[in-house]
Formats: structure tokens, sequence, C-alpha cells
């Protein structure tokens, strides 16, 4: 066994956490209170310090005008250009993040509401704790809202917690969304409780369910419960037990496709996001692992019949209501308990679920779980680990800005950007490359582990990796910069800065902004700066370069406006990091491309429009 | 597994008549007018012992909040300026204790005659036995750290120093407190004990609000002998309401220390602790459960402590309820009988080897092994509650695998610094302090040096990482190894620091060293000095002078006023370190940032003549 690997299986004792604070009976409160005011309702109010917005279970699906060939996932950004614009969407080799079309219809339709807008920025005026929830669909409209909220919150950095719980939601998107909220470190704000025979968060609602008159009938006799769950009357229920088995068998369908699809395939089918809290009489446990959760669901449909669909949909008040109390007696373990503290967890996680009787399905539940096993080290000592080679690769940045400060003392006067773009067969140059590749290599694994969620969540709030992230990509992407254009890769890919950019850079400069945005500096530079400020400037000069070519170039005064303004916009800001003393010397060396442009811009701008040039 | 059928006393060091003694006084402490907040009594014997107990008071303005800002469970700060050593020294944050009996103490300090008893004990070399029933176990927490603290101010041995004894005292000290006392070494010295029924240790688990009606109208009148209220007056129902809710809490904090021990990285439960409010209180020092079957069950280990705290009261089933309820005040109110019986029966067992506890309950073999399952029969502990102790084993044992992990490191920090030390001396050879020729940068050796810099960075910035985390043991920094070889790294690395940092100007990117750019692995080896040696804070600055000077010369070239007070305060000091040969004489060779500084000033500058006579020499 991997030494490493973490000694306890912890889902069960975070389900028992989950489930033993006042949270979800509270959540579900004004869920329930949402769900009585009908279709459509959505309700805001704040207790203690903590406010609460719900979305009614009860809403109208569009679907008459589908087509049925079509899937009903929607891309996320091409559906509106306002409420997720912030939101990552598209990721080189990847499916975009995409969405139910109906639902995201729904969110669309409440997003503008001036009510619902006006309450929710009064709640942010108010408190730093907002809880989004809703059972149901309504839960599934409150993802979308909570992924609304943090995109919005993401721009203005206020310290705001979101919290979203769902109540029996059903799926919402694909993979590519899982994948996007876990890059943006939100899966620890998505919390979907789920009764664990419910069917309806293991639908997928589409045009072979929806328009059924099974499933309206079904979805009828919910939504009146749903309004008044005093007045329970089976008989209102319109179901024969063929059409409750068709129902069940649908939803094991769904399931087992999902389980297969795993990987390969999974871009155009549903998949789960942020986590799952479990529920059953015996206790909870809580998921946040895709895989385990997806097939979690399919096992324990397997113990599950076509009579509970109607019920389990409508517990989520008793459970509340029990789990907490839960918490306070020993569960009652059947038989020997291995004496291995990890055994011994996974044996106690099965039993909450419910599945340690059905001796059907307890192993495989039991290697479902292990799956979420940690098999390495814990993520502060990989953080740890993570520190002692950054300082090894530190040599590597050291000869970079050894050279940069050469380049910049050099005779030719052209700054390191130039001198590494026009490098000839130089031994030195090339170990310069090498060095630059070698970082590359492990910065890209350090964001390839934050994705994979294998580090510490607050690691881009330690000053330490924000710094050093920050002095590397203020080093090192001019000469990316650099290498792209040296290649010729603007030619075949577009630009650098909306082509050609890593994402390491972009999440390094997200992380930057973040803080910098919380203290600005007031004083004014003396001297240039060490590194340019803006580690794109080169690419941006790259960009100016083609349009003065293409200016000269061209005659037309109508093709020639927009680029005169681009060149216009560009001079300025250019001016002004260098009138601030933003940049560093390498930008403004006698022979370097900035130099050169900028001479060339300006004696062809008064050939260009000498009228309009004032200066 | 270390088996003492023998006394408890043996296990704590103290004697099985002290303890009687001391609890029959706290109880009979409660009786005490008003004005009279403690009882002593003498012990006799060799060295004989004083034994102070304090009643305490659950009276509605010590525990309920004066003004709306008061916190949900009535923490506060401590006072360093009294507890000085209160706080965890690299993170620096400070010990928080339920402000209304720290208050209690407070006032009985400064009113009463418990000083001078306390003096009067330790000029005769009695020890001091601090003891407290109920609301007086908080009190008695806190006189013997307020005396724990003189010991230390005055550099006297522990041999005759203070113990605290305390039976069914609610928690009122946080996870800092606990750690501050441990890394000390004071927390054999305390013991807590606790009849597993009692609910009155947990209370505080609850926020004050939902249990101040029951600690300031029932519980006063129950632990009062004088008043004729018996246990069975308070009504049934709200007693099973109070229980319910005190367990529900402690259940809910007692599950999250759990996840935690565990290992478990959900990012959901980073984003629950927001939004849910938990107790902040934490044992502190060693506990002994009192079983219902005569066992005393000696624990030391603080996590495992807490997760006792809740598991030895859980229900078997949810119809026990109310009889648990009931239950639980009268154990309250027992601590004389009971501990009379269990300390008589001689069955004092210490759970050790958290990590290898038997999980389930029976099939057992050894007759040792036999005692521990019994054992942990006799606490109520499900198999649930036993992983969560084999968690807090693990817990423990990993932060000592930590330690052992960078004490394996030593080496290489040493030979680095060998060869930095080599750097400054060849520096000085070129006739240049070695901080001046690092910030130029010049030769090979300088990016050596600089190479040297960042390989030592890695090596502590991990060691601090985990102080941040909680991950090595709490007397890590109080190590008389580390705290020096701490200060020798950073006298001898931060320098080049500093001088890398003016050098690309990162104090116009990000501010001045001092305040934006200083490095963690120098704030934090900078507070272990200055807490080994007792030290004003602030006071160990040589390693970071030369900031200090940049920004001096800085100012000279801006053209901006000179801060007078500034540099007075760098002379001053820099004659002070280099008198105590903190600061070398490499620093007033002919070229250095700090002679060209210091020539810019006035000839009868006060910061000019300080140091005249070490620049010109």
């Amino acid at each position: 066994m991997d030494a490493e690997a973490s000694p306890f299986e912890t889902s069960e004792m975070l389900g028992t956490f989950l489930a033993s604070t006042p949270l979800p009976k509270e959540a579900w409160r004004v869920c329930s209170t949402a769900n009585a005011m009908g279709c459509g309702a959505f309700v805001v109010e704040q207790v203690g310090g903590v406010g609460y917005v719900a979305f009614s279970g009860i809403q109208q699906l569009p679907v008459p005008d589908w087509d049925p060939n079509r899937s009903m996932l929607v891309p996320l950004d091409a559906a509106s250009h306002g409420p997720f614009a912030l939101l990552k969407c598209h990721y080189d080799g990847e499916e975009p993040v995409m969405v139910h079309a109906g639902l995201l219809h729904l969110f669309l339709h409440y997003h503008p509401r001036p009510d619902l807008q006006s309450q929710i920025h009064s709640l942010l005026a108010e408190t730093k704790l907002i809880v989004i929830t809703g059972h149901s669909i309504g839960g599934s409209i409150a993802f979308l809202a909570a992924l609304w909220l943090l995109s919005y919150l993401k721009s203005i950095f206020p310290p705001i917690s979101v919290l979203c719980i769902g109540f029996g939601s059903p799926f919402l998107g694909n993979k590519s969304l899982s994948r996007a909220i876990l890059r943006e470190s939100w899966s620890g704000s998505f919390c979907n409780v789920m009764s664990t025979h419910d069917i309806m968060p293991r639908l997928s609602l589409d045009h072979s369910l929806v328009p059924t008159p099974q499933w309206q009938a079904l979805i009828r006799f919910w939504y009146t419960y749903m309004m008044s769950p005093n007045s329970i009357n089976f008989a209102n229920l319109q179901l024969t037990e063929e059409d409750k088995a068709w129902l069940f068998y649908l939803a094991v369908a769904n399931m087992e496709r999902l389980v297969h699809a795993e990987e390969g395939s999974g871009g155009r089918s549903f998949w789960p996001f942020g986590n799952y809290l479990f529920c059953s009489e015996e206790g909870a446990i809580c998921l946040d692992n895709a895989v385990s959760v997806n097939k979690m669901m399919h096992l324990m449909l397997r113990i599950g019949s076509p009579n509970c669909i109607t019920e389990e949909h409508l517990k989520y008040g008793r459970y509340v209501e029990r789990l907490p109390h839960q918490s306070l007696k020993r569960s009652f373990m059947e038989g020997d308990l291995s004496e291995s503290s990890y055994e011994a967890s996974l044996s106690m996680a099965l039993n909450s679920m419910g599945a340690s009787r059905q001796l059907s399905i307890a192993p495989i539940a039991k290697d479902c779980l292990k799956m979420t096993r940690r098999m390495g080290r814990s993520p502060n000592l990989k953080a740890a680990n993570l520190s002692i080679k950054l300082s090894k690769i530190a040599p590597y940045n050291l000869e970079i800005q050894w050279y940069k400060a050469c380049c910049d003392d050099s005779n030719e006067q052209r700054g390191y950007y130039d001198s590494f773009k026009h490098r000839g067969a130089s031994k030195r140059e090339f170990k310069i490359n090498m060095n630059r590749i070698m970082l590359e290599a492990f910065w890209d694994g350090v964001v390839r582990m934050m994705d994979r969620n294998e580090l510490p969540h607050d690691l881009h709030k330690s000053s330490k990796w924000v710094t050093a992230s920050q002095v590397y990509m203020l080093l090192v992407e001019p000469l990316d910069i650099a290498e792209y254009y040296r290649s010729g890769m603007h030619h075949k890919k577009g630009h650098y800065i909306s082509n050609g950019r890593a994402r390491r850079y972009e999440i390094f400069d997200q992380l930057w902004i973040e803080r910098v945005c919380r203290k600005k500096l007031g004083n004014r530079r003396t001297r240039y700066a060490g590194s340019t400020q803006d580690s794109c400037f080169w690419a941006r000069v790259e960009e100016a370069k083609e349009w003065l070519d293409k200016i000269k170039r061209d005659s037309k005064p109508a093709n020639r406006a927009p680029l005169w303004d681009r060149l216009i916009e560009f001079e300025t800001y250019a001016m002004k990091k260098v009138e601030g003393l933003e940049v560093s010397t390498d930008v403004v060396a006698k022979n370097s491309s900035f130099s050169l442009w900028l001479e060339g811009w300006r004696a062809s701008k008064s050939q260009i429009y000498p009228l309009k040039d004032i200066n | 597994m270390d088996i003492d059928t023998g006394s408890c006393g043996r296990e704590l060091g103290i004697k099985d008549e002290v303890i009687k003694k001391a609890c029959s006084i706290s109880i009979r402490a409660h009786q005490a007018p008003a004005e009279k907040p403690f009882l002593v009594d003498k012990i006799r014997g060799s060295p004989s012992q004083v034994v102070i107990a304090f009643s305490g008071a659950w009276t509605s303005d010590a525990w309920s909040t004066r003004d709306g800002t008061a916190k949900a469970f009535g923490e506060t700060e401590v006072n360093l300026n009294s507890f000085p050593s209160l706080r965890s020294i690299g993170n620096d944050i400070t010990a928080k204790v339920n402000e209304a009996s720290m208050n209690q103490f407070l006032q009985i300090m400064e009113k009463s005659a418990l000083r001078s008893e306390m003096d009067k004990a330790t000029r005769d070399s009695k020890p001091i036995i601090f003891a407290g029933h109920s609301s007086g176990g908080p009190i008695a927490i806190y006189a013997t750290i307020w005396l724990l603290e003189e010991y230390k101010r005055l550099k006297k041995t522990l041999t005759h120093g203070p113990f605290c004894l305390t039976f069914g005292s609610p928690l009122t000290t946080d996870r800092i407190f606990c750690h501050a006392v441990r890394r000390e070494e004071w927390s054999d010295r305390f013991v807590h004990f606790v009849m597993i029924h009692d609910i009155v240790p947990r209370i505080l688990l609850a926020p004050l609000s939902s249990t101040k009606e029951f600690l300031e109208q029932s519980l006063p009148y129950l632990i009062s002998p004088s008043a004729h209220h018996k246990a069975d007056s308070i009504d049934k129902s709200k007693l099973t309401a109070l229980f319910d809710n005190v367990m529900r809490n402690a259940s809910c904090v007692a599950s999250h220390a759990a996840c935690i021990l565990m290992g478990s990285t959900n990012m959901l439960l980073d984003t629950m602790t927001k939004f849910v409010q938990l107790s902040p209180y934490r044992p502190c020092g060693q506990y002994v459960f009192c079983t219902g079957t005569g066992r005393l069950v000696v624990v030391k280990n603080p996590d495992a402590v807490f997760q006792l705290l809740f598991y030895s009261l859980q229900l078997v089933s949810e119809s026990e309820s109310q009889q648990k309820a009931v239950a639980s005040l009268p154990a309250h109110l027992a601590y004389e009988d009971g501990l009379d019986k269990n300390l008589d029966m001689r069955n004092a067992i210490h759970l050790e080897n958290l990590c290898e506890l038997p999980l389930s309950s029976d099939n057992t073999m050894d007759i040792a092994t036999k005692t521990i399952v019994d054992t942990l029969n006799d606490l109520n502990l499900s198999a649930r509650a036993r992983l969560c102790l084999r968690a807090a084993g693990e817990s423990e044992k990993q932060k000592e695998d930590n330690q052992k992990k960078i004490e394996r490191k030593m080496g290489m920090i040493r030979n680095a610094l060998d060869d930095l030390e080599g750097y400054r001396t060849m520096c000085e050879t070129r006739g240049m302090g070695y901080f001046d020729a690092f910030k130029v940068q010049k030769h090979e050796d300088d990016f050596k040096a600089n190479v040297k810099r960042l390989e030592l960075a890695g090596i502590w910035d991990e060691i601090i990482e985990m102080l941040k985390r909680d991950e090595l043991p709490d007397k890590y920094e109080a190590e008389k190894s580390w705290v020096k070889l701490g200060t020798e790294f950073r006298q001898l690395v931060e320098p080049l620091d500093v001088a890398n940092y003016y050098r690309h100007l990162k104090n116009e990117d990000t501010g001045p060293y001092m305040t934006k750019g200083r490095p963690r692995r120098y704030k934090y080896t900078q507070r272990w000095r200055e807490h080994a040696e007792q030290l004003p804070r602030g006071s160990c600055g040589e390693s970071c002078f030369w900031a200090d000077v940049e920004e001096l010369n800085l100012a000279v070239t801006s053209n901006q006023p000179r801060n007078e007070q500034m540099a007075l305060n760098v002379a001053n000091k820099l004659k002070e370190w280099h008198a105590k040969g903190e600061v070398k004489k490499d620093a007033f060779l002919k070229e250095t940032a700090l002679v060209t500084w210091w020539k810019t000033l006035p000839d009868n500058h006060g910061a000019k003549l300080c140091i005249k006579d070490l620049i010109e020499s």
C-alpha cells in the first residue's frame, strides 16, 4: 500500500458534519416557502448574518419546439452575453461549457427581473454570506444563479461567500462545466442534497421524457404536494404501475449511459459537478468526485424500486429534520469491522448510504468509494514539496535575469526581447531557451495540480506563490512572445494575446489582479521598472507593428480609420507606461522594436493625417 | 500500552489525597460568601502544599454580554501584557478565552488577597494547587497560567511550580491557548476531571444565547449547596431541549474537527465554516474521564479529548435522550463522591498509542488489549468514536514525522550557510560589504550566492508553510536548536534578500521591503528569538536594518525630507548590535550603502555622531 495514501475515508465524516449543521434545515425552510408560492416564485430572506435566495421548485419547463434530434445542451456563453460573461467557457481541445437549454431559459427569464436584481443587490450590501437554494428544478436555477453571482463577484472581489444548495435537483451541464467550476475553485460552493433513491437528480430532462403523459402526471402530483405539503392525496397520482416502472427504468437507462460514457464521449452528455450529499435513513455521505457520484447514483438505483419514484423526491423536509438528530446517536453497525482505519471508515460510509446490508451492491459501492481515495501525499505536503522545487528551478530564472541585464547593457541597444527574437545559433541563447522551457514545464505542472485539486485551495492567496508566479510571468512571458512571433505562429494561429497565450498566464494575471485590487500603491516610480509591468506589452507592440504596416500600404480612408484609432490607442497606452516608468529599460532601448515602431509611427502620422495631428 | 492498575495520582504526578482534598475544597468554595472568591487550605507533607480553590460565578453580569458587539461564544483575546506566552509565535495569533470568566479572574487578582497568598506560598517554596469546580475551573486555569508566566519571567525553575485541578469545568480556552501551553511544556500541570455524563464541560460548545437561561438561572442554585434546590426541581423537557442543543453543537464541532484530523480536502468544508458558527473552545491539559463503572481514564492528546467530550456522551438510541439529559445534572454535582470512590478503586488507565486502538469490541485474546477494550466500552465509544481517536493519534504522529523530516535538512541548511559565510569573507577581501557586492551582482560568486539564497529560501518556506498549517508539533517553535539556526540564517541571509529586493526595484512595484516585501521566513525566525529570549517585540531587527538604510538613501536621492526618527533609530540600534557582535564590521566598510547614507548627514547630526567611531575605524 502507498504509505502516503490517506488513512481514512472521509466522505462519511464530512456528510455527518454537513448534516449536523443548521444550514440544510434553514435552507429547506426558505425553499418550501418558495415552493408554496407556486410557479416561478422566488424568496429572498435574511436570517442572522446570512442572506437566503430560494427558487420555487415549481416551474414551467419549456418543451414543445425542441428538435428531438438535437441535444438539450447549449453553450453557456452563446446563450447570453450578460450573466456569464466572466466565466471562461472555452478551453483548447475541450467541448465548450454547456448547460440544459430549458433550465438556462428559465434562469434567463429570472435574471433580468428588477425585483430579483434589487433584492440580491441589497443582500450583497448587507451580508457577507449568501445561500442560494431551491428544491428540484428550483435547485438547478439556483445553481445557475450562483454561477452568475460567482462570476459577477469575481470581477469586484468583495469578501462575500456563496453557497448553493440544491435539493434533489436534476443534471445541469456537461463535463466542461464541471471542469470550469473546479478550475475556478468554486466546487466548494455547490452542494446537491440527494435522497439515495430519488430519480429526479438522475434524469436528463429531454424530449424523450418531458412531453410524455407519465412525466406530466408525476410532475403534476409533485407540484401539488410541493405547494401544500400537508394535504397529500395519492388518489391524485394518475400513474399506473407500468407507468412508474417505465419512468424508473428510464432513470436506470440514463445512469447506465452516463456511467459508460465516463471517459471519451462525455462531452455531449450531462455530468455532475460540485458536491453531492447522499441522504438515506441511516445517515449521509458527501462526495465530490464526479465519477464516483455517477457510479453511486447508478448503483443505488439497483436497490431502489419503481415504487420509490414518487415519494423519494418529496422527502427532503423529513431528512433535514432527522439528520441533525441522527448524528447524536451511535449508528448501528452490522458484522465485524476491519481493524484497518481505512476499511472501517469505508464500511461506515456504506452503512450511512444504507448500502451495507445490500450484498448485491456493497462490494461495488466499496470500490466506487475507494476510487476517491487520495493515493499520493496530502495537498499540504505537496505544496510544501513544491516550495522546494520552486527553489530548485530558481537558477533558471536567475540566468534569464542575468541574460536580460546583459542584453539591456549591450552596445546593440535592442533589449532582451529583440535580442532573443532575432537570436542566431548562439550557445547562450540556446541555454536561455532551455531555461524558458524548463520553467514552463514547472509552472504548467503547478497549474495542472491546481486543476486537479491536488494543492491546498488557498494556495492562490499565499503571497509567496502569487509573487513567484508574477516574477516568472513578467520575466519570461516576453520571451514566449518573442518565440511565438519568431516561429511565425501568428501566421498560423493569429495574434498572441487572443490566440497564443498560455492558460497559466491568464491564471497568474487573475491572481495578481485580485491582490493588487486590494492594495494600491500610491507612489511614483523613480526609475524604469525591473520588468515591464504588462507582460503582454511586446505582444501589443507586435500587433501595432502590423497595423502600422497595413496603414502605410492601404490608402482607402475607410480602411485606414479603424487602424488609425487602434494605433492612437496603443500609442497613448504605451506612452503612459513609458512616462510612468512602468516599462523596463529594454522597451526604450534605442534599437528595440518598440522604439523603431514609435519612430515609424510618428513619421507616418504626419504624412497620413497631417491636418488631424495637432501635436 | 501502559497499564497502571494503581493510583490515578501516580499517572499524573499528584497524590490521590491531594486530588480528593482539592475536590472537596472546590465544592465548598461555592458556599463561601461573595466577598471571598476563594478558599485556602494546606496539605501537610513534604513539601507541604497549598490549595487555593475558586468558586467562580455563573451570574448574569459575568456571563452575559455587556454590549451587543460580543461574540456568539463570548470569546475574547487575552491580554498579552499579562500573559505574554499565550499566543502562537510565528503565526502571531493571540489566544482567546471566555471573556466573562477572564474578567472574573482579573477582578479577583485586583481586589482580593490572592496575590499575597501566592507570594506567601512561593516564599515558603510550597507548591500551589489551584482548583475549581464548575465555574471555578476557568479561574483556577488562569491563576495557574498567571503564576507560570511569573516563574518564566523570573527564570525560576518549576520544581515547586503550581498545578491546576478542575472538576467539571466548562471549556473556556481556544486552540491557540492549548498550543501555547503545550509549547511552554506546562500542559502536564493542568488536570481536568470530567464525569462522562456531566453536561457542563460541553456547555460552551453551544452558543451562549441558547444556554444563557440555564447557566444563569438554574445552575448557580444547584452548585451552591446552601440553597435547597435539587437537580430534579428542573423542568425535564427544558433540560432535554438544552441537552439536545448542546450535544448537537458538540456533534457539529467534533465532526468538523474530525474531518480535518482525517485529512479531508473537500472545499465544501471550508465554505461551510464561513456559514456556520463553531465554538472556538478546545481542551487544554490532561483530562481524566470518570466512567460510570468507576474507571478513570487519563488522556493527554487534546484532539482526542475533544472527540471524547462528544462521543462519551453519545446516545445509544434516540429514546435515551431524556434519560441522559436528566442524568447529566446530578453528574455535575457528584464529583466529590464519585472521585472518592473511583480513586479508591485504583483503576486508572492512561489511554496512549491512539493510532492502534482496537476498533471492534470483542475477539480479544491478551489481557492488555482486553483492558483497553473494556475501557473504550466504559467510555461508551462506538467504532466511529474510536476512528476519531485514531485520527487524533495519526495527526499527532504525522506532526512528529514532519519535524523529523525537516530535522534531516538541518545539515543542508548548515552547509549553505557555511557557503554564504565564505562568500561574505571573500567580499570583504574584495574590500566590499557583502550586501553591496550582492546588490551589484558583478561576479560569478554573486550569482552563486544568489542560488544559495534561493535554496535556503525553499527549505525555510517549507517549514513556515507547515507552521502556518499547524503541521508541526506544538513544541517546535521553542526548540533551542531551531531558534538558534533560525537566527543565524536570518542574520546572514536576510541582507541578501534586502539587496535583491532593492536591486530589482521591487519597492517601486510593491512598496518598501519592511512593510510589503519582507518574507515570512524572516518574520517568523525573528519572533522565535524574541520569544525565546523574552525580548520586546520587534527588537531583533539586526538582520533587516539594510532595508531602512535603502529607504533612507532613496529619500536622499529623491530629495525628500529626512525621516529624523528613522535615522536616529537606525544609528542607535546599529551601535548596539555592533557591540553585541550581531552586526559585523563589513557593514561599515568604505563604500557600503550605509556609509554612503552616513556621509549625507550633516556633521552635527545625532545619527552621524552616534556611529562615527564605527565607520572611521
